[in-house]
């Protein structure tokens, strides 16, 4: 059933992202193009052509964010959900599915991007000095971290994965929790969105400050005296980050569950 | 002919009524094969268990029998069709003299009345 | 145990309103049921609860001896008073959708229904009229081989011949294992079909009675209605 959700779920929010995807990535080849057709010559097409790109870039972040609240609040919560709901799928699932597409299309959004920033800069990329430069670089940085440096881009990478998926569950929390309001919906959204992002704070604080100002205090001392022990420090920050983010984000998800599950009120 | 269901009798007696109608006047003819109550029930737009028990209420009256694989049909006993011819005609003419003896007719002013009737509609 | 739906003291709130109050059913399978009572009289509350849409403030439901959840949704059929159906979709999309969903849905049946009412499948659900979505998702309902359907005014918005042609698919569809929960406040286009009535009131039932014994005391169930609820 979680399968077949997924698939909906694509089918829904796949109509809106390869079309933007395509104008972004076509903006890009045609303000590539008309620079280079220009070049010598006046600036002005070249940069009404970046403009459009640069504007269609921001849109495709903004619908990204956009299009994941409207999937959670329309599809389950509006006239939609008397469908959603009497599918015979237990509420977690709508949960899931609504997610994992959401961190797709945030993951989807940056690969685009970055597809068009390489669209835009082919020809330096297609400069070999130039990438053995970037490339040296990069090892070089990873080589600092010793034997744990192919550790690092994978903390990187959860780290921003449990990030997003927090967001997204922050933002799925707050819509369950206004929807548990009889009016104002909106307003006790909005509410409920502080109150999360000033629990995560408040707890953030408490775990960072209090427990840890020893521990960090001593790394802190000793930070300039060895490289061994900012390493160390560095991995620490990272699995703390990720574990927090988690934490929360399954904290967020029982609430959105709950709610769904045992207070549904579909007007 | 029409099914004209009246809202305030039950559905099931006015079904038994306008079925024996219909065998009673040859539109089902003796012998011949009865639609299925689901065929009955939307022709006649009621709820087929109601057409159920009505067509169980004929099979009880014996105007229709059920064959085991082959549905229902009206039955071949003239003799029985006959009754039931009978018993609606005396139904009629007893409603018939009811509303008669209410308005205030007696006995000879009744038949003559039906005498002159039946000429004209002769014509 | 042959009831296919049952409720005991159910009772839901919202703030201080009680919506329904210690209700107390039992509906046998292969009826045809008319849940009939004014806007507000907690007809829809009844079914969301019947849904899972809603939870019970006290009190229970169970339908097929279940608790409402994901094995009941699996045998309920339900038609909302509301138009439910994404607008960017084609009815092909939606048909699919219940056919993955739903496993007693007969897709066959569907082409049927949309044929009969000249509906092409290919069309978006955009564009059609309110009326044309309103028979689109009546033919879904009505496609699935389903324990009970509660159909939640589904004469209400339609024009007479739609009525008609409503009320004989929910004739056609009619088995002897499968029950029918018709809600609605138009008792007179309904009547005939209806086994059974169920008056309800304020949030509870004042009257349970199969329509034969109605009828017997020389009324209709409309005509009962109009005594019953008279302002």
């Amino acid at each position: 059933m979680l399968g077949k959700l997924l698939k909906y779920e694509l089918k829904a929010t796949g109509r809106t992202f390869m079309p933007i995807y395509a104008a972004m990535l076509i903006a890009a080849a045609v303000t590539k193009l008309i620079s280079a057709l220009t070049a010598g010559g006046s600036e002005v097409p070249e940069f009404i052509s970046a403009i459009v790109y640069i504007m269609i870039l921001m849109g495709m972040f903004v619908m990204t964010f956009v299009v994941m609240i409207q999937r959670f609040h329309k599809n389950l919560l509006s006239d939609e959900g008397y469908l959603m709901f009497t599918l015979p799928v237990e509420p977690w699932q709508h949960i899931v599915s609504k997610l994992l597409i959401s961190v797709l299309w945030n993951l989807g959004s940056l690969v685009a991007a970055f597809l068009s920033i390489v669209i835009l800069t082919f020809d330096e990329i297609a400069n070999r000095a130039l990438m053995l430069d970037l490339f040296a670089v990069i090892a070089e940085f990873l080589t600092i971290f010793g034997p744990t440096g192919s550790l690092v881009v994978l903390e990187i990478f959860l780290a921003g994965i449990a990030t997003t998926v927090f967001g997204i569950l922050l933002i799925y929390a707050s819509i369950a929790l206004g929807h548990l309001s009889n009016r104002h919906r909106t307003m006790a959204s909005l509410g409920a969105f502080l109150g999360l992002t000033a629990f995560a704070q408040i707890l953030f604080a408490c775990l960072t400050l209090i427990p840890n100002v020893r521990v960090l205090q001593h790394y802190m001392d000793t930070l300039q005296e060895s490289l061994q022990t900012s390493i160390v420090l560095f991995h620490y920050v990272m699995w703390f980050t990720i574990g927090f983010f988690t934490l929360l984000s399954a904290g967020y998800f029982l609430i959105t569950n709950h709610i769904l599950k045992k207070r549904l009120n579909l007007e | 002919m029409p099914w004209d269901l009246k809202p305030d009798r039950p559905i099931y007696t006015q079904l038994v009524e306008h079925i024996e109608w219909m065998i009673l006047s040859g539109v089902y003819p003796p012998g011949s094969k009865l639609p299925s109550v689901r065929d009955l029930a939307k022709e006649a737009s009621v709820n087929p268990n109601t057409m159920q028990r009505a067509l169980a209420q004929l099979e009880e009256d014996r105007l229709i029998i059920t064959h085991r694989t082959s549905g229902r049909s009206i039955t071949e006993d003239s003799e029985m069709i006959q009754k039931a011819r009978i018993r609606i005609a005396r139904e009629q003419v007893s409603e018939f003299l009811e509303k008669m003896q209410k308005l205030g007719f007696d006995r000879k002013e009744i038949l003559s009345i039906i005498n002159n009737m039946i000429e004209e509609v002769g014509k | 145990m042959n009831a296919i739906l049952e409720c005991k003291g159910l009772t839901k709130s919202y703030g201080g309103k009680k919506a329904l109050s210690d209700v107390n059913l039992t509906i046998e399978r292969g009826r045809i049921v008319g849940l009939l009572g004014p806007n507000g009289s907690g007809k829809t509350t009844l079914i969301k609860l019947a849904n899972a849409l809603l939870t019970p403030t006290s009190g229970e439901i169970r339908i097929a001896g279940m608790e409402p959840g994901t094995g009941t949704k699996k045998i309920v059929s339900y038609l909302p008073e509301r138009n439910y159906l994404s607008d960017w979709m084609r009815v092909h999309d939606i048909i699919g959708l219940f056919r993955d969903f739903y496993g007693d849905f007969r897709p066959d049946k569907a082409y049927d229904m949309l044929k009969r009412l000249n509906i092409n499948p290919n069309d978006k659900l955009k564009t059609m009229s309110k009326g044309t979505k309103e028979k689109v998702q009546l033919i879904l309902v009505m496609s699935r081989e389903s324990e009970l359907y509660l159909l939640d005014e589904p004469i209400g918005g339609v024009d007479p011949a739609a009525r008609d042609y409503i009320l004989e698919t929910i004739i056609s569809n009619y088995n002897p294992n499968a029950t029918i929960i018709i809600s609605t406040h138009l008792i007179a286009d309904v009547e005939k079909v209806l086994d059974h009535a169920i008056f309800i009131r304020d949030g509870q039932v004042v009257l349970s009675s199969s329509v034969d014994a109605i009828r017997e005391q020389g009324k209709s169930v409309d005509g009962l209605f109009r005594e019953v609820f008279r302002c």
